[in-house]
């Protein structure tokens, strides 16, 4: 980074390389929605470019960078809700999403690809279903592995917070998970 | 209780983050509660999928087009919403001198303005309305106060407020500070004038 700072635009690319996969993961996990999340994490990189000479030498390069991308994705999400009062519909979708967090019953020959295609959008909507103040904190945590000091860094809060707020996001995905986790016995 | 410690441990446990004692009380407990035992299996479940979701590919051509978009917003620094500050400066100009020009005008006024004093206010006793002296007072059979050789039918107090209550309904006018109470027509209710100075 400190190299990207003195204007080494091979540096940036280099960086842009290194860390896509995790802020577009991010991101899209977030939000739930793959379109929006490449746009989104574009301008994650771009606002590192722009502010490159506000990083701070000696701190660490991802916690900046996750701290960027958590912020544009939380902005989005309220965006989104400002959005969703206007209209209604999206509500209704999300409603409709929220009630079909659950497999379709397998069917003789159907393809455990598919099964499993199916399983990882439950998850998917069951995350986006999180209200947004745990939701960044638990995708930060239970994707990206940061650490509870790292994850209050990154969105300023004390790391009880922090705790807290993972654990109450774990435990209203288990409730949104509850017919996926029945069908495996738990 | 020991099922609300054990799940008060269910996240530091699966952080590994608890003692050894505190592991293997919860461990034993496990083995003799059920409840705990798969509420705690949901919950590693749980987070075990949100784990297990796979990364998103990022498109082929990601790379470059970011590249070529932080140059152009580098050129350009007012196309990143949260970069452009240009109008902080001159917005906080514009309120200072607001705030200067309010304190002028107001220092202005109050060294040339002649000072007034407020016109005291003339307050008239209440009347006493209530039976004289010595007059002895009964109560009738429907318990109205009754003041013997009087006709007159008492009012509710022993004050009259019937003046007081003309001037609150009388339209008053508000004229540099002061009140003032016009009497309308020969059968408007009467009252004395009254003015307050605020």
């Amino acid at each position: 980074m400190g190299r990207v700072a003195e204007e080494d635009e091979r540096a940036f690319t280099e960086l842009v390389r290194r860390f896509q996969g995790r802020v577009i993961n991010l991101v899209s996990r977030v939000l739930n929605d793959r379109e929006v999340s490449d746009d989104l994490a574009q301008e994650v990189f771009v606002r590192v470019y722009v502010h490159r000479r506000n990083y701070r030498r000696g701190s660490k390069f991802s916690t900046w960078l996750f701290t960027i991308a958590a912020n544009l994705a939380k902005n989005e999400i309220r965006r989104r809700v400002r959005r969703r009062n206007w209209f209604s519909l999206d509500a209704l979708q999300e409603m409709v999403n929220d009630s079909a967090i659950q497999l379709a019953d397998p069917k003789e020959g159907q393809d455990v690809e598919l099964q499993r295609a199916q399983l990882k959008q439950a998850v998917g909507r069951a995350i986006a279903a999180v209200p947004e103040k745990y939701r960044v904190a638990l995708v930060l945590r239970d994707l990206e592995g940061f650490a509870y000091e790292e994850i209050g860094e990154m969105l300023k809060i004390p790391g009880g917070t922090v705790r807290s707020r993972i654990n109450r996001a774990r435990g209203i995905l288990k409730r949104k998970m509850q017919p996926l986790l029945r069908k495996e016995g738990l | 209780m020991s099922c609300k410690r054990a799940r008060n441990l269910f996240a530091t446990y699966w952080d590994d983050e608890v003692t050894q004692a505190e592991r293997e009380w919860l461990e034993s407990h496990f083995g003799a509660c059920s409840a705990c035992r798969a509420e705690y299996d949901a919950l590693a479940r749980t987070i075990e999928l949100v784990g297990s979701l796979p990364r998103e590919e990022s498109p082929a051509d990601f790379v470059e087009r970011t590249v070529a978009r932080a140059r152009r917003a580098a050129v350009e620094p007012d196309h990143v919403p949260g970069a452009s500050h240009r109008w902080v400066p001159i917005t906080a100009a514009a309120a200072l001198l607001a705030v200067l020009g309010g304190s002028a005008i107001q220092w202005a006024g109050l060294s040339t303005a002649p000072e007034q004093r407020p016109t005291p206010v003339a307050i008239q006793q209440p009347t006493w309305v209530g039976p004289a002296p010595g007059t002895t007072v009964s109560r009738s059979s429907t318990g109205q106060p009754q003041i013997a050789g009087a006709t007159n039918t008492v009012p509710d107090s022993i004050f009259d407020h019937g003046e007081d209550v003309e001037f609150i309904l009388d339209p008053v006018t508000l004229r540099k500070g002061r009140a003032h109470t016009t009497i309308r027509g020969a059968d408007a209710p009467r009252g004395q004038q009254a003015t307050i100075t605020f």
